[in-house]
């Protein structure tokens, strides 16, 4: 399974990706870093491995996640997907598991299990009951050290992920859109490949190539551990020591913090793919990010997205849509949960008869309305209440949750970041806003992308 | 279900995973006599509502495919007094989330809301229910933006396939439209339509509501009262089974796709039949157990034709299907049918293997609470339960009923429902013949 960004994936979530979690009436654990306050705990192991505990006592269940410091940025050059496809061959057996018996173990366990890339992390993760959890760990533990490959089963791989690429892009337009504005944004940077690869580069990979990989970036020294659910943090820290703490810690290749690469002028992309049918106008624009931007820089993005473009009451939705009737749907969404830099993207559906030109200029309009002045008290206001109410609705989720801590590990934040945001978001002030759109939403950080239909 | 699972699995050495501490459902007692099921939960200061209206596409005139759809995205769209942009503003103010969908059945509404805000998010949602404003404003927005949607669900060939699926199988029967519509059924919906399909459907009769979440019994009853009273009394008829559906097909739709998308499937057994449960059993077994799954071992693990396969059972109110998808690149879609289809007859002739059985029941027991870890989960669920016509004591009994089926059960079922011959399938995109018999080889010595 593979995380691809996209413009409306982005929008549904309505700006921020991750809120840390409040309940009441845990104790505090005997070791850990808990901070009085604080709803995770956090310790590390002695090979190096990072561990965050959530408490979620409602159910019986634990998520069990494990996050590696790898991720399409480390792709070798001419090799894009390669951290992808070897997600997919992390199920392809161990010394003593055959290959595709790890899944076959969680679900005959009654659980669930599946993987995620990005550019920035790989996570691989267990959905079961709570007394499998050491089991779960020894199989983690197991594949990070003792994967054993065949030749066969490389290749057999390689076609899985050449189909799911076709799946996921080559059946999209708007995926294939997506992917040609993000590299024409990023440039030379490594943000600029698509994380599934391109069809040509996937296609070259082996099995040397593969296991290069695996040793130069998977040991505990490069993973961050969560486990959220009916567990203490005492338990999880016995039983990871248990399982995990046998690894050795290896000496890995540092990981480039690869520079931005300067842009002197905004792009224009005009697609016409076979297979259109909507016409649509994107934007997308390099942002600050929560990993990289100055404290409260990543927060006001947020805020800004919200009230220019997060739904119905937002500026372009009633500006686009409702008064001009220009549009059929337009919004807004910041990405901005990157070790690298973020994204923030605008968009609009032209309505039957309604040309480009007309669309992106009434949506510049609005786009720069929030540069001319702070936003107004009512919408302010109702994009906070909107923004710090996600921080409880997103405690009903528990994969969410563990989701949101690994995440925020695994960009460089802390879980103090991750349970401070509501606080952050609180603390951001009308100005901060419009200097945040004044500074961040120029033309020349920007890549404008016009879909044309063809049949 | 409650003899400590855990040690249990340690003194005989299988696997057993501990069931959950089943969540407490109970039907609250309404003065309007609507089914209410509620679930208690007090950690976390939200709540979660779903209510099931019997308002779904297949009561769509037939010249008008698309009426129940915009009806739905016109519910959050002004009720009472406010016009949309004040009502949105009044459910943002207080961070509620509302909002509606059709399927071929019903009209599902779900709201959220934090505790404090449940006085204000229950009134409105009476207003949404009681109220709706249906301003011709919102109605033309709605209607271009359904669409633009369905230019774009055209974009895709697993939708096409869906839909063209479903008009292929159904015939003449209502559920062959998509709930979605088409766009000259969407352009001719007037707003008398509308409202006299929110009027006949909006009602009442057999309506479903679910509450999960840090709210009780009492509190409850306060809001049943200002939801449904003044809702009209009037019956809404069943959809009629279908006569004749499901006649054996094969169809292309000749587009130009890298990777085509075949939608299968023939009838399945009704929700409430015996049948239903050794057949949901048998179904994990050969396509709806993801990674553990037959289809997925042979298309994707041992062949590389797919980066999925699944198979599921589809219950509606009137009729039952047991479908699938695959998606494979077009010199190779044909060839992963046809490993399909001899799957299928495998699965008919021979059965499952009692290793097969047992590992589908302590996955299927297993992960049960997985689906019941949040309110918004446990809401969602119950709802589809009380649309089932189960009852409230279901979640206790579910997975002694998942243990009941035997081996000789599923293998009648799959003599029974798996038999390829029955198949109707929708390929939207041309596949590449050529390629095919040349990669069929290929398939065939692949491990």
């Amino acid at each position: 399974m593979l995380k691809v960004k996209q413009a409306f994936a982005a929008l549904a979530v309505s700006g921020a990706v991750f809120f840390g979690y409040v309940a009441a009436g845990e104790t505090a654990p005997a070791q850990g870093v808990q901070q009085s306050g604080q709803k995770a705990t956090q310790f590390q192991l002695s090979n190096g491995m990072k561990v965050v505990v959530i408490e979620d006592h409602r159910a019986p269940v634990v998520t069990h996640m494990l996050w590696f410091g790898v991720g399409g940025t480390d792709d070798p050059p001419g090799l894009s997907g390669a951290a992808h496809l070897f997600e997919h061959l992390m199920f392809k057996g161990t010394k003593t598991v055959p290959p595709g018996e790890l899944s076959k173990t969680v679900a005959r366990n009654g659980g669930q299990d599946n993987a995620f890339t990005s550019h920035d992390y790989t996570a691989y993760f267990q959905r079961i009951a709570k007394d499998r959890l050491p089991l779960m760990m020894e199989l983690e533990a197991d594949r990070m050290v003792n994967l054993d490959l065949s030749e066969a089963n490389v290749l057999t791989e390689r076609d899985v992920v050449l189909e799911e690429r076709r799946l996921r892009v080559e059946s999209d337009p708007q995926s294939l859109a997506n992917e040609q504005m993000e590299a024409a944004l990023h440039l030379s940077h490594p943000y600029g490949r698509p994380v599934i690869g391109w069809m040509a580069e996937i296609s070259t990979m082996n099995r040397a190539q593969a296991i290069d990989f695996y040793k130069s970036h998977y040991a505990p020294n490069n993973a961050t551990l969560i486990v959220a659910g009916d567990v203490t943090p005492e338990e999880v820290r016995r039983l990871a020591q248990e399982k995990y703490g046998v690894v050795e810690r290896r000496t890995l290749a540092p990981r480039p913090d690869v520079p931005m690469v300067p842009r002197l002028s905004e792009s224009r992309l005009e697609f016409a793919i076979p297979g259109t049918n909507l016409p649509q106008l994107f934007r997308y624009y390099r942002a600050p990010s929560y990993a990289k931007g100055p404290k409260g820089t990543a927060e006001a993005l947020d805020m800004l997205a919200a009230i220019l473009g997060g739904g119905q009451t937002s500026r372009l939705y009633q500006s686009l849509v409702v008064d001009k009737k220009l549009a059929s749907s337009a919004g807004a969404f910041y990405s901005g949960y990157n070790r690298g830099t973020g994204q923030f993207g605008v968009y609009a559906t032209p309505r039957d008869g309604v040309s480009f030109d007309t669309l992106e200029t009434a949506m510049d309009q609005i786009v720069r309305s929030m540069t001319a002045a702070p936003p107004e008290a009512g919408e302010f206001e109702r994009a906070k209440t909107r923004l710090v109410a996600e921080y409880t609705y997103q405690q009903d989720n528990q994969f969410q949750l563990a989701n949101d801590y690994g995440q925020a590990l695994s960009i460089g934040l802390t879980i103090a970041d991750v349970e401070d945001w509501p606080n952050r978001i609180r603390a951001v002030q009308p100005a901060d806003v419009r200097r945040v759109a004044q500074t961040h939403l120029v033309k020349e950080e920007s890549v404008t992308g016009r879909m044309q239909p063809r049949p | 279900m409650k003899l400590r699972p855990a040690l249990l699995a340690l003194l005989i050495g299988v696997s057993i995973p501990a069931t959950a501490d089943a969540i407490t459902v109970k039907a609250v007692q309404s003065p309007s006599g609507v089914e209410t099921w509620l679930s208690e939960e007090h950690s976390i200061p939200m709540i979660a509502v779903n209510i099931a209206f019997p308002a779904g596409s297949a009561y769509d005139p037939s010249d008008k495919p698309g009426l129940a759809t915009l009806v739905s995205s016109l519910l959050d769209e002004g009720a009472g007094d406010m016009p949309s942009e004040a009502f949105k503003q009044a459910l943002e103010s207080r961070a509620i989330r509302l909002g509606a969908s059709a399927d071929r059945d019903y009209i599902t509404v779900t709201m959220t809301t934090l505790k404090d805000n449940a006085d204000e998010a229950f009134r409105l949602l009476g207003l949404v229910l009681t109220r709706p404003r249906f301003d011709s404003e919102a109605v033309e927005r709605m209607r271009v933006a359904i669409l633009a949607s369905l230019k774009q669900e055209d974009e895709q060939p697993s939708t096409v396939a869906s839909k063209s699926w479903f008009a292929t199988y159904f015939g003449t029967h209502p559920y062959a439209r998509s709930d979605s519509g088409t766009p000259s059924g969407v352009q001719a919906i007037t707003i008398d339509d509308i409202k006299t399909f929110a009027a006949d459907h909006i009602v009442r009769d057999r309506v479903k509501m679910s509450v999960a979440g840090d709210i009780d019994d009492a509190q409850l009853r306060r809001y049943l009262q200002q939801l449904f009273v003044s809702l009209p009394t009037k019956t809404v008829a069943v959809v009629p089974r279908p006569a004749d559906a499901g006649r054996p097909a094969s169809n292309v739709i000749p587009r130009n796709e890298p990777a085509p998308v075949a939608m299968f499937g023939f009838a399945g057994p009704m929700r409430l039949d015996a049948d239903f449960m050794p057949t949901f059993v048998a179904n994990y077994i050969l396509g709806g157990g993801g990674f553990s799954s037959r289809l997925m071992d042979e298309l994707r693990d041992k062949r590389g034709l797919t980066y999925g396969i699944s198979t599921y059972l589809a219950d509606y109110k009137s009729s039952s299907l047991i479908v699938g998808s695959v998606q494979s690149e077009k010199g190779k879609i044909l060839t992963a049918i046809d490993v399909t289809k001899s799957e299928l007859a495998r699965f008919a002739r021979d059965g499952a293997t009692a290793k097969e059985l047992a590992d589908a029941k302590t996955y299927l027991t297993g992960s049960y609470p997985l689906g019941l870890d949040s309110n918004a989960k446990i809401a969602r669920t119950m709802n589809a339960y009380q649309r089932q016509g189960l009852t409230p004591d279901y979640v206790e009994k579910r997975n002694a009923l998942i243990e009941g089926v035997t081996l000789a059960q599923v293998n009648a079922m799959a003599k029974k429902w798996y038999d390829p011959s029955k198949l109707v399938i929708v390929i939207a995109g041309t596949p590449d013949a050529a390629a095919a018999s040349a990669t069929g080889k290929q398939g065939n010595t692949a491990k």
